[in-house]
């Protein structure tokens, strides 16, 4: 690995002074997972890292009925897994964190630097936009806020500005009824990065779905929101057909990865059967017994 | 390049030390220490043969810089036998052939430890899961879920 | 007294400096002046190199040494062909061939100055496909054309035996390559000492080869190197003699005055490392209504890549092994060996085994289904069985397949999960089978497939075993110690077995062709026979009494009636400490009544044979196309086993591998490049992508082996992939030809068969 300074700024201001003084030459360094090996395939070569350790205002996990939830961008997907709060209100997330990558890399990885990276073999941006979550982002001019949604832009590309640090995820206060799925897919047993994932939310009204998400991942450069099988979805009665309906709608609106861990058809493939599937366990209903 | 004075707990002993920023903590330990114990099977963090314990978490030490270890308490396979007497772990890994050429069996030892140090009760599946994180090559992990297993009842004294 | 050293499951004799992390593997060790060194690698699959600047690298501080081709002996190296230089000389033949070399005083430094290397290429067209090799006017690998080697073999009448067949089945077979993926990525250190001798500690399964292939591709005298093996953290027979960094290490070594080492990091060994020869195997077989094999033409095409390294050894057993399982007179077989612009291809575990292991038990369970038969009765009606000589000339002893075929069955309950409704749901379970056979030993590297012994017993009467049969965790030196315990008569605590050194270590050709159990063994029950002659006679003497009166037990000599009683130690140290007194060194060497192919293959080549069977049960889903493995029971016949811990071991460790092959496991390449070099992307498999592993042992007795023993390990690997292959169409009915089974695959065939009933 190339020769590298490693500052450790001790303040959010000092940080960002930092980014912005030192330009192009300076990247973003927080659990350093995925960073490192970047660096060491050559597909990055900063000479200066800004560490973000010692920012205290970037990490804990908060809840208010108010506000809802933040979580610092340096919490650790294990410590995301753990948090009584994340579990109780949020209980889909905590599955999430707990259920992705492997023991060592969730107690060192963290949300913000999954987030950032971009990388769309990953598993939390799809829940965090099924869930409405919004990034606080900030710069030398302040903060923002930017839907998770907007977050995400391409293939390793976010709506980050150069010099701006992403400091927290914050997730709407829940509501009551409003439940929450996940479910990835590996190619193989032995793969270690979904080929796939679904995220779905939804309120629950007298037996029918309102306010659907449904949100593919990983399949997909970005994110996908897929509105047209949500709306599918939405106040209706769920069956095995509904559940294969909206998957039929899911797989032809996806925008889909084609690489050597899937081709295209794969991925879409895939994603069918797995929103069926995640739609039909939400409704209690066994898919296992009539294939799509 | 910036250099860093990083002090940290290691295996029960304090220690200082001198390191460039871009030096890897696996290579810090292996190359600057010589505990050796911890391995270098892919240096990419998937293999797990570099594991470690961070604050008594398990941790992939070819994930991190050494820099980052600074006011930590670290754990490495050295550290697991009180003198003599072997972790339960090592003496459960040798009894249920928990390892053949023994490259993987420091990451093993150390991820296992994490998962008994949470869980005193793993069933096979937990077992399996808390190991994801690691490859053995050599015994097909029958060995190593049986150990561990027989690492946990023994614990519990049953 | 101490229960049997036999048969009793025990940890292996090193695994306590294992879990201590105190075992020392080749890139743990350091020498006082250590260099570093890292290797420029080729980007091309085939071109000419035009020139090689190396001014700026060996300008940059801190950089001891530069070589390229132009540097390293003119003489090249080779198992049978002769085909390399240290470094590629002129041309290369491969993405990843090494071109250059760094020592430094530093990694990084070393780094730095490979990145200031400039060689300028003359791309040139490559071959890559080996279906192609042969065509005309395609690319040359080497001169003399694309055909490495060519057998033929013609046993009874091939072509009357089809005309009396009932049935013939015709089906191709494609095999893919798989990366031994040993944990320990290829590491060595080597110097040259103060007196002109070049010493090296590398990881390796054999410390003899490696010496004699050192003296041959740096041109010196045999005994101006040591080879020294440290703890090797695995091989599966990617470590024996076709690996490349060894050698450039040393050679490395012979520029500078220090120690010089060469650790890969894992891209690095996936780019150099030796895969498994991928073969596609065109296999025809005639059967009688009742399910006899009456005949069988094969056709295979095999790849090895750039360099031909054991290849050809490797086709020959694809070729010919699983002849030898069954009581098959008529057999045609051609086998052809080509080169193409791709790594080079060897030896793997199984050696060549698994590769036809896949395409006959496919076949096999196929023709069992087209004749209405059971394919476990298919296997037992044709199995070869003890005394029988097979149609290669090879002897069985003992052979326990059907007792195999019996545990397994019956373990995974057959009978029943055959004959249960299909049902129609979308995910789907079938269980398969597959049974294979193994050589323990095999008289092919040279008219010698024998082994050597010295024993020494200490003034304390605890003995020192010096072998030069390695252990790369398969658990050799425990056996070894196992049979040395119960021979001589005293704890296995009480043994240690010396790392191989070419110096030290007594002649042996090293782990492979699973004979280091068969042949060691042999050899060590011979040396502590002789060592426990040596100290009864002295005892005798000492004690007065006659040497047959007297025995050694649990490291006590003892007369039949009591009267005369020493402990171990005391007549070891009479042993020298008399007139003429002297140490207890002996020797024990065996050598099998085995012999070589004749120049038609036949011949019985190995003192013993091992058989296994597996069955499995899986589940397909069949929306995602993913075959997740429910259930396997393998069962191992490797005579006595000395150390059912390490057998099951051996066994568990072979079936994932070759469910890695099956299931997990594909290099991908895009002209010529492997794009997926690396762990997170060739996907072997982790503790939760695998059930519970079954391993069960048949236990017979080998009269030619050690204390009845004879090899485990490699035939476990065999019967995986047909195992799976058949479970799954047992499920689902799609029948895979060629490996591995992916999820696109499982889907193209469900997607076949859905168009087939609607058409
Ligand atoms: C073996 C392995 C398996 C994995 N498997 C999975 C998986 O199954 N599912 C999954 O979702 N993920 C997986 N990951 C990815 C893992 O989740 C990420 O590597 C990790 O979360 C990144 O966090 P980090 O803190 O280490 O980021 P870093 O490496 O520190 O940073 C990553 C990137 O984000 C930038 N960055 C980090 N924090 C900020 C911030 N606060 N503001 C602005 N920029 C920032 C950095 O500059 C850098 O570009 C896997 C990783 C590995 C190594
Ligand atoms: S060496 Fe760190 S995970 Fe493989
Ligand atoms: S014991 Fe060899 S890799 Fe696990």
């Amino acid at each position: 690995m190339r020769n590298l300074d490693y500052l450790e700024p001790e303040s959010l201001d000092e940080a960002l002074r930092m980014l912005a003084d030192y330009g192009d030459e300076a990247a973003v360094f927080a659990g350093g997972t995925a960073l490192l090996l970047a660096m060491r395939q050559r597909m990055l070569a900063p000479g200066i890292v800004v560490a973000l350790g010692g920012l205290s205002a970037l990490r804990g996990i908060g809840y208010t009925p108010e506000a809802g939830l933040r979580i610092g961008a340096l919490s650790r997907h294990s410590e995301i897994a753990r948090a009584d709060i994340v579990r109780e209100h949020y209980p889909v997330l905590a599955k999430v964190a707990a259920g992705l990558a492997n023991p060592q890399v969730r107690n060192q990885g963290t949300i913000g630097g999954n987030l950032c990276y971009g990388d769309p073999a990953t598993d939390p941006p799809s829940v965090l936009v099924a869930l409405d979550a919004e990034l606080e982002i900030a710069g030398r001019s302040g903060t923002r806020r930017v839907a998770m949604a907007d977050f995400l832009v391409d293939y390793f590309t976010t709506a980050l500005e150069p010099g701006e640090i992403l400091t927290a995820i914050h997730l709407p206060p829940v509501t009551p009824g409003r439940v929450g799925h996940y479910k990835r897919h590996l190619r193989t047993p032995a793969e270690h990065r979904p080929v796939a994932n679904v995220a779905l939310t939804l309120t629950e009204r007298g037996g029918l779905w309102d306010d659907v998400r449904l949100v593919i991942g990983a399949a997909t450069p970005v994110a996908q929101s897929m509105a047209r099988a949500a709306a599918a979805l939405t106040g209706q009665a769920i069956t095995l057909d509904l559940a294969a309906e909206a998957a039929r709608i899911a797989a032809e609106d996806l925008t889909p990865v084609s690489d050597a861990r899937g081709s295209a058809a794969f991925r879409r493939q895939v994603v069918r059967a797995t929103v069926r599937r995640i739609v039909a366990e939400a409704a209690g209903l066994d898919w296992s017994e009539a294939a799509a | 390049m910036s250099h860093h004075w990083i002090s940290l707990t290691l295996n029960g002993e304090t220690i200082e030390a001198e390191v460039p920023a871009n030096r890897l903590l696996s290579d810090f330990l292996r190359d600057q220490l010589a505990l050796t114990g911890t391995k270098r099977g892919c240096e990419t963090g998937v293999c797990g043969a570099c594991s470690i314990l961070i604050d008594g978490e398990v941790s992939k030490s070819c994930l991190s810089l050494a820099v980052q270890a600074h006011g930590k308490t670290i754990t490495t396979v050295e550290g697991l036998a009180q003198g003599q007497a072997l972790h339960v772990l090592q003496a459960a890994f040798m009894e249920h052939g928990g390892l053949q050429c023994g490259y993987c069996t420091p990451g093993f030892l150390i991820a296992a430890a994490d998962l008994l140090s949470r869980n005193t009760s793993p069933d096979d599946a937990e077992i399996r899961k808390a190991l994801s994180g690691n490859i053995c090559r050599c015994t097909g992990y029958q060995g190593i879920v049986d150990a561990v297993r027989a690492a946990a009842e023994n614990l519990n004294g049953t | 007294m101490e229960t049997s050293a036999i048969g009793q499951a025990r940890p292996q004799i090193n695994a306590r400096e294992k879990v201590l992390g105190r075992a020392r593997y080749a890139g743990d060790l350091k020498l006082a002046g250590m260099l570093h060194a890292r290797l420029l690698r080729a980007p091309h699959a085939h071109a000419r190199i035009v020139s090689v600047d190396t001014s700026a690298a060996r300008a940059l501080a801190g950089v001891r040494a530069v070589a390229t081709g132009a540097d390293v002996p003119d003489r090249r190296w080779g198992v049978g062909h002769k085909q390399q230089h240290v470094l590629a000389r002129g041309v290369v033949r491969f993405v990843g061939e090494e071109v250059a070399a760094v020592v430094a005083e530093t990694p990084e430094i070393a780094e730095e100055a490979l990145d200031l290397i400039r060689v300028e290429y003359e791309e040139l067209a490559p071959l890559l496909d080996p279906a192609l090799s042969l065509d005309p006017g395609v690319p040359q690998v080497h001169e003399g054309g694309n055909l490495s080697e060519e057998i033929n073999i013609d046993r009874g009448d091939v072509d009357a035996a089809f005309a009396g067949a009932d049935l013939i089945h015709e089906e191709t077979y494609t095999t893919h390559s798989q990366y031994p993926g040993y944990m320990e990525p290829m590491a060595t250190l080597a110097e040259v000492d103060g007196a002109g001798r070049l010493n090296v500690w590398t990881s390796t399964q054999s410390v003899f080869l490696a010496r004699q292939r050192l003296a041959e591709a740096l041109d010196r005298p045999i005994s101006s190197i040591r080879v020294i093996q440290p703890t090797v953290g695995g091989g599966f027979g990617g470590k024996i003699i076709e690996e490349r960094s060894s050698v450039i290490a040393a050679f490395l070594a012979t520029l500078v005055d220090r120690p010089v080492r060469l650790g890969l990091s894992r891209l690095d060994d996936i780019l150099s490392g030796c895969f498994s020869v991928p073969a596609t195997i065109r296999l025809k077989m005639g059967m009688t209504r009742d399910g006899t094999i009456v005949a069988k033409e094969v056709d295979i095409l095999a790849d090895c890549g750039a360099y031909a390294g054991l290849a050809g050894e490797v086709m020959t057993v694809t070729a010919m092994r699983s002849d030898n399982m069954q009581r098959i007179r008529n057999i045609r077989t051609r086998a052809r060996l080509v080169y193409t612009h791709t790594m080079p291809r060897g030896a793997f575990r199984g050696f060549g085994g698994a590769q036809m292991s896949f395409a006959l038990n496919s076949h096999m369970a196929t023709m069992a289904e087209m004749l209405g038969l059971d394919v476990i009765e298919l296997h037992r009606k044709n199995a070869i069985g003890p005394g029988e000589t097979s149609v290669h000339d090879w002897k069985i002893g003992s052979c326990e397949l059907p007792a195999c075929l019996d545990q397994v069955s019956e373990a995974i309950g057959w009978g029943e999960k055959r004959s249960r409704a299909k049902a129609g749901g979308v995910l789907r379970r079938g269980v398969g089978m597959a049974a294979a056979m193994h050589v323990s030993g095999n008289r092919t590297i040279g008219n010698w497939d024998g082994s050597t012994i010295l024993l020494k017993v200490n003034e304390d009467g605890r003995a020192v075993v010096h072998t030069g049969e390695s252990d790369m965790g398969q658990g050799a030196f425990t056996m070894l110690a196992q049979i040395c315990a119960e021979t001589l008569g005293i704890p296995v605590a009480h043994v240690t077995v010396a790392a191989p050194d070419t110096d030290n270590s007594p002649y042996c050709i090293g782990t492979l062709a699973s004979r280091v159990t068969i042949n060691g063994g042999m050899a060590m029950v011979k040396a502590a026979e002789e060592a426990r002659a040596t100290i009864l006679a002295a005892a005798a003497a000492k004690l007065g009494c006659d040497a047959e009166d007297l025995a050694l037990v649990d490291g006590v000599i003892r007369s039949a009636d009591g009267a005369h009683t020493a402990p171990l130690a005391e007549i070891c140290r009479y042993h020298i400490y008399r007139h003429g007194g002297e140490g207890i060194y002996v020797k024990g060497s065996h050598d099998p009544q085995t012999v070589r192919f004749d120049g038609d293959f036949r011949g019985n080549i190995a003192p013993a044979y091992s058989f296994a069977a597996q069955a499995v049960e899986v589940e397909v889903d069949t929306e995602t196309g993913q075959v997740r493995l429910v259930e396997t029971y393998l069962s191992d016949d490797c005579g006595v086993a000395i150390n059912p811990l390490a057998v099951h071991g051996q066994s568990n460790g072979a079936a994932v591998q070759a469910l890695g092959w099956t299931l997990y496991e594909e290099l991908h390449f895009e002209g010529g490049r492997v794009i997926n070099g690396n762990l997170a992307d060739y996907t072997m498999a982790t503790a939760d992508a695998v059930p519970m592993m079954h391993s069960m042992i048949v236990e017979g007795y080998e009269p030619n082996g050690p204390l009845g023993a004879k090899g485990a390990s490699e035939t476990a690997i065999l019967p995986g992939a047909a195992a799976i292959a058949n479970a799954v169409y047992d499920a689902i009915g799609v029948r895979i030809t060629d490996l591995p089974i992916t999820p696109e695959k499982i889907l193209a065939g469900l997607a076949e068969l859905e168009e087939a009933s609607l058409a």
